[in-house]
């Protein structure tokens, strides 16, 4: 298991102590940014703007980067060894350091992008409590300019879904859990990985920052040609998603690659623990899709840059939208197919059940893949001729049906099962519920007539809410409580757990439901500014959202507690058979003492059920002897 | 195998009972108008439509909802209880599973037939250019540029229609057929045919959205079937539905719609208004 | 293996390599997000700030006066009364038209509603009296003298000219033109804005502060 760059032990006392390497990222990226950015205006001064303009600023935000990336650890880690250069880095094996550097173990890997996506929801939130706070009166208050409430969506849509919907199942538990959940010791690309996740904090950053540039009106679509009139902001949401959506492509070819070629002897493709099933899907999904979505982006960012006129002249005004929710309805299912697949893995652990019509379960996530290409023009039902909506409107009312599979095989466990409703179970029953919703209220949209009424107004945005909310929130929860005691080998206190996860589930509701009934009365998105009839529930709204607020930083600081201060939790406290649980918690550098073998199913429960996930005995011996003559803390465990 | 049995009548009866008393509150918000106020044959029919899904749904937002509830209160484990496994448990069950599948694939080709086909044959229907009385209809030229609606009847030589306070206003004629010619440009700055970007016509009231979309133009054939006005709902108001830039939230007029003769009264005044500004 | 490793914030591996500061991390990263925040939030605050300590230098004879979508590069200028000025008004939006008009009060009412209210323009034009003279006109949209003296440059149907509103060159995306003037004795901070597109280029903050000194 080489699969990290190996390095000999040396000799401490002759260096001086570094520099913190996230601080030393920021003064590589801004000297990155300062040195491109003068060499472009050198090249191409421009009136008006002293020093940074469009052009500089895209040309710097590449410097940034590289700067950044290179500060985190990839110079010492990635760049020196390979142009052949000595060099020392060492990679910790343990301690909270890690967490702060470039590293190549899947696990710190899945834990930074834990980390970037709750970062970057606690950012995103807060921006929607602002949002929520102008939306309280008709009339602009605390955003001076409706510009800058428009920038203020565009900027929380963005890192919801790029960094924060796209990140937290699969970066985050994606390379955390599956490598370990299929029996590996470690993923296909380890050094790639470490870099991609130091991509997600500089996407983040770039979008969050963008103002700095000027405000951009557009949206998370970053949609032209309205977006060449915005200023230069829109140029760092368009590189700040390139960098995010370059993190996820990576995480997907990780992931599938790993699952295709690391899987443990005896994990078959018909054993293959149902998230990693959700993995395979949507690293297909993300593989397909994202080099199109970002494709589209660089013509966006050439158009606002140059002008090409890809979107007007040359081209045509509604290409954009098109190529944009050609990627934006699968970048849907690449939120919610891991979520299907954790609903399916956590209910038969905690139903002690084995899981209902499995083969079914999968073929839901493999149809919903295929059926996710053929649906985006429902989004463009108000745009398109009406000659074409028929067939779109077809097929996106037929995913519902693959989307079904995963309840039923959910409901069908629990039938008669032995339900123990832990806050894991209680989140991903409330996170099926919210589904529900969102999938109820987008069979109305569906339906063109329905649409042509309900398209753009707060409905959809209820709609849309319910569905990532209630899926990759809800779930993404869960999964942090189910997989709390694996990762930090501490426990959660199921008392504050459920009672949070209940007044969420509550204040969830209250908001994003009368979402539907703003929308029905007349509300349009993107507004600062309303009619006043529609003020007084407006009002109402806002405050239940505070409370949401609350709720979700409660949720953060009770896992945070947890995590650091919780009892210490048995190693398997759930009964679970796959095989992420026949480990130590937290798992060592390679996962297991040595390579597991997968010996039966893993959802098949009883009480005469052999145990899944076998660690052959003797080798287990004679690794423990190996290790026994290393000097202690020695080497890493290359 | 029996308390299987027992238990899914159990089941069913109770999603029965949940289900009608779900219809039963729907037929309440039915008759209030869920869509909150409706004025105009397009928006009949999405009322319409919109009812006959929610009449569907509740049987199957009750049916998964009470599978979810029902596991939590039927099935737990109680605190203390120990748990006991049986050595084989049931993976599937071919009546649940084909049910659930032939069920969902049925509910989803109702929908695909109706509302779906049939309110968007009736909306084609509608919109045909070629009928007797989308022949003979009220041609309103509505010109979006950002950040304004800007309406005109080329019919009366009218360029520009505003109220007293000099904003573009647009005024129609109750239950009378009206061809909205939707574009996307700036009458007063032609210089730079690509400089605008997308909006939607959107009257809340009337049930119907169109994007207006530069360089292409888009027409909408409606008929208004209720004398209203911003005044008396705000629903009965143009509103720009897809962001265009800082302007979006106020790409707004009000709608006036009035009997057949003060229409014609409005249009002579407005005739007055255009030949002596 | 350290399969025990349980660890503890504090505890490190006895790895060799030398460990870098904790305090120094902590105070960086929560430096960096000050400054961040500050750079976010809290922009014409510092720059007022600094106007306030420094001061803002007299501007005369040639200045540019950038517009773009939609804020005006500089937002900010102090005159002297009796200096000489020559603006150069240079629209730089691809897709825009923008116009320059200075005055003081304008009804901020209007900009805060949704509905019929009507609009005015500044109630005081600063340009009420004011010798000018423009040249060097260049995709002139349109020119209102209003109540200005103008003096035009070449042939005046490059400059379009119309009635109706306040003094206000009006630019087509790309355009320019030299407003030449001597500062009147008008002292005070003077409001300057464009006021195209429904008022909508001044409501989402395209305007800008003219403090004009006494002699």
């Amino acid at each position: 298991m080489a699969q990290v760059v190996s390095a000999p032990a040396p000799a401490p006392q002759a260096r001086r102590a570094q520099w913190p390497p996230v601080l030393r990222g920021f003064l590589w990226a801004a000297i990155g940014f300062v040195v491109l950015n003068t060499i472009v205006d050198i090249v191409d001064p421009f009136r008006g703007h002293p020093f940074v303009t469009g052009p500089s600023a895209t040309l710097g935000w590449v410097g940034a980067v590289v700067g950044w990336l290179l500060g985190v650890g990839v110079w010492e880690g990635v760049a020196l060894p390979l142009f052949g250069y000595p060099s020392r880095w060492i990679e910790p094996s343990t301690g909270w350091r890690r967490y702060f550097a470039y590293s190549t173990d899947h696990k710190v890997i899945g834990l930074q992008y834990l980390g970037s996506a709750m970062g970057g929801f606690l950012i995103a939130g807060l921006i929607a409590m602002f949002m929520r706070i102008e939306l309280m009166s008709d009339h602009l208050t605390i955003f001076h300019y409706p510009t800058n409430y428009l920038t203020a969506v565009g900027i929380h849509g963005t890192i919801m879904m790029f960094s924060v919907a796209n990140v937290a199942l699969l970066g985050g538990f994606g390379n955390y859990m599956v490598p370990i959940m299929i029996g590996a010791r470690g993923t296909a690309f380890p050094k790639l990985s470490g870099i991609s996740a130091w991509l997600v904090p500089a996407g983040i950053l770039s979008v969050l920052f963008s103002p700095l540039l000027g405000a951009w009106t557009t949206g998370w679509r970053g949609y032209q040609p309205l977006a060449s009139q915005d200023p230069n902001g829109i140029l760092f949401y368009y590189l700040g998603v390139a960098a995010l959506t370059t993190s996820t492509f990576i995480v997907a070819l990780n992931m599938v690659t790993t699952i295709m070629f690391r899987r443990a002897p005896g994990m078959t493709w018909g054993r293959l623990p149902l998230f990693a099933w959700g993995q395979v899907t949507v690293g297909l999904l993300v593989l397909i899709w994202i080099p199109e979505i970002q494709a589209t982006f660089v013509m966006g960012l050439l158009e606002k840059l140059v002008p090409f006129n890809f979107f007007t002249a040359t081209g045509s005004v509604l290409s954009y939208l098109e190529l944009f929710w050609i990627f934006g309805h699968p970048e849907v299912y690449i939120i919610a197919v891991p979520v299907f697949a954790l609903w399916n893995e956590i209910i038969p652990v905690m139903s002690q059940k084995s899981l209902f019509a499995r083969e079914w379960a999968v073929i839901g996530l493999v149809f919903v893949m295929l059926l996710s290409g053929l649906v985006w023009a429902h989004h463009l039902f108000t745009n398109m001729r009406n000659s074409e909506i028929l067939p779109f409107a077809f097929f996106t009312e037929m995913i519902s049906i693959p989307t079904g599979f995963a309840y039923m095989a959910a409901i069908g466990t629990m039938w008669k099962g032995r339900v123990r409703l832990t806050t894991p179970m209680l989140l991903v029953l409330m996170s099926m519920f919210n589904f529900l919703i969102g999938g109820l209220t987008g069979v109305f949209l569906a339906d063109p007539v329905v649409n042509l009424q309900l398209h753009d107004t707060f409905w959809v945005v209820g709609h849309f809410h319910y569905t990532v909310i209630g899926s990759i929130v809800f779930t993404g929860l869960a999964a942090v409580y189910y997989w709390l005691p694996k990762m930090s080998g501490r426990m959660y206190s199921e008392f504050w757990g459920k009672f949070l996860a209940i007044t969420l589930f509550i204040f969830f509701n209250a908001t994003f439901s009368q979402f539907f009934l703003l929308g029905l009365h007349g509300m349009n998105r993107w507004v600062p500014a309303y009619p006043a009839y529609l003020q007084p529930m407006n009002f109402e709204v806002s405050i239940i959202s505070f409370f949401l607020g609350l709720a979700f930083a409660g949720q953060f600081v009770h896992i945070i507690w947890a995590w650091v201060k919780g009892p210490k939790a048995a190693d398997n406290p759930w009964d679970a058979r796959t095989p992420e649980w026949f480990t130590a918690s937290p798992p060592p550098r390679e996962n297991f003492p040595v390579q597991p073998e997968i010996v039966s199913s893993l959802y098949i429960y009883g009480a005469q059920q052999p145990v899944a996930v076998q660690l052959p005995a003797e080798e287990e011996l004679a690794a423990a002897r190996d290790e026994s003559l290393e000097p202690e803390g020695g080497s890493p465990h290359e | 195998m029996e308390s299987h049995r027992q238990e899914g009548i159990l089941f069913g009866v109770v999603w029965i009972i949940l289900s009608a008393l779900g219809e039963w509150a729907a037929r309440i918000v039915i008759r209030h108008n869920p869509l909150y106020y409706t004025a105009s044959n397009i928006g009949l029919m999405v009322e319409h439509a919109f009812d006959f899904i929610v009449v569907v749904l509740i049987p199957v937002f009750a049916f998964v909802a009470l599978g979810i509830v029902w596991a939590m209160i039927r099935f737990h484990v109680k605190k203390g209880q120990r748990v006991e496994l049986p050595t084989q448990w049931a993976r599937t069950n071919r009546w649940f599973v084909g049910i659930w599948v032939v069920g969902t694939a049925l509910i989803n080709i109702l929908f695909v037939l109706h509302p779906t086909t049939t309110a968007t044959e009736h909306f084609f229907a509608i919109e045909n250019p070629s009928t007797p009385q989308n022949r003979h209809a009220l041609v309103v030229d509505v010109t979006a540029r950002q950040w304004e609606w800007i309406f005109s009847y080329p019919q009366y030589g009218l360029t520009q229609t505003v109220n007293r306070n000099g904003q573009d206003l647009l005024e129609l004629p109750v239950n009378h057929v009206v061809k909205l010619e939707l574009r996307s440009y700036d009458p007063f700055h032609t210089y730079d045919q690509y400089a605008d970007v997308i909006h939607s016509f959107w009257v809340p009231s009337w049930g119907i959205k169109e994007d207006v979309i530069p360089g292409e133009t888009r027409t909408l054939y409606i008929t208004p079937t209720r004398i209203t006005s911003y005044a008396q709902n705000p629903m009965s108001r143009v509103q720009c539905a897809e962001v265009c830039g800082p302007g979006h939230p106020w790409m707004e007029a009000p709608l006036q719609v009035v009997s057949t003769a003060a229409f014609h009264r409005w249009i002579a005044q407005q005739q007055a208004l255009q030949a002596h500004p | 293996m350290d399969n025990d490793s349980k660890e503890t914030p504090e505890e490190v591996s006895a790895s060799a390599s030398p460990e870098w500061s904790r305090r120094q991390f902590l105070g960086g990263t929560v430096a960096l997000g000050v400054v961040g925040a500050v750079a976010l939030l809290g922009r014409s605050t510092v720059v007022d700030a600094a106007r306030g300590i420094f001061g803002s230098p007299v501007r005369s004879g040639r200045v540019p006066l950038y517009a773009y979508d939609y804020y005006y590069v500089p937002n900010y200028m102090t005159w002297r009364v009796g200096d000489r000025m020559d603006i150069i008004f240079q629209n730089q939006s691809h897709t825009h038209w923008h116009e320059w008009t200075m005055g003081r009060h304008v009804n901020e009412q209007y900009f805060q509603a949704f509905g019929e209210l009507s609009a005015d323009a500044w109630r005081v034009d600063f340009w009420d009296g004011v010798p000018v003279t423009l040249s060097d006109p260049y995709k002139i949209d349109n020119f209102v003298p209003h109540d200005a003296l103008v003096t035009y440059e070449g042939p005046r149907s490059l400059y379009n000219i119309q009635s109706g509103g306040d003094f206000s060159p009006t630019l087509k995306p790309g355009g320019s033109l030299h407003i030449a003037f001597t500062v009147p004795n008008k002292p005070g901070i003077w409001d300057f804005g464009c006021f195209v597109q429904e008022y909508v280029h001044y409501r989402t903050g395209m305007r800008g502060k003219v403090h004009i000194l006494p002699a």
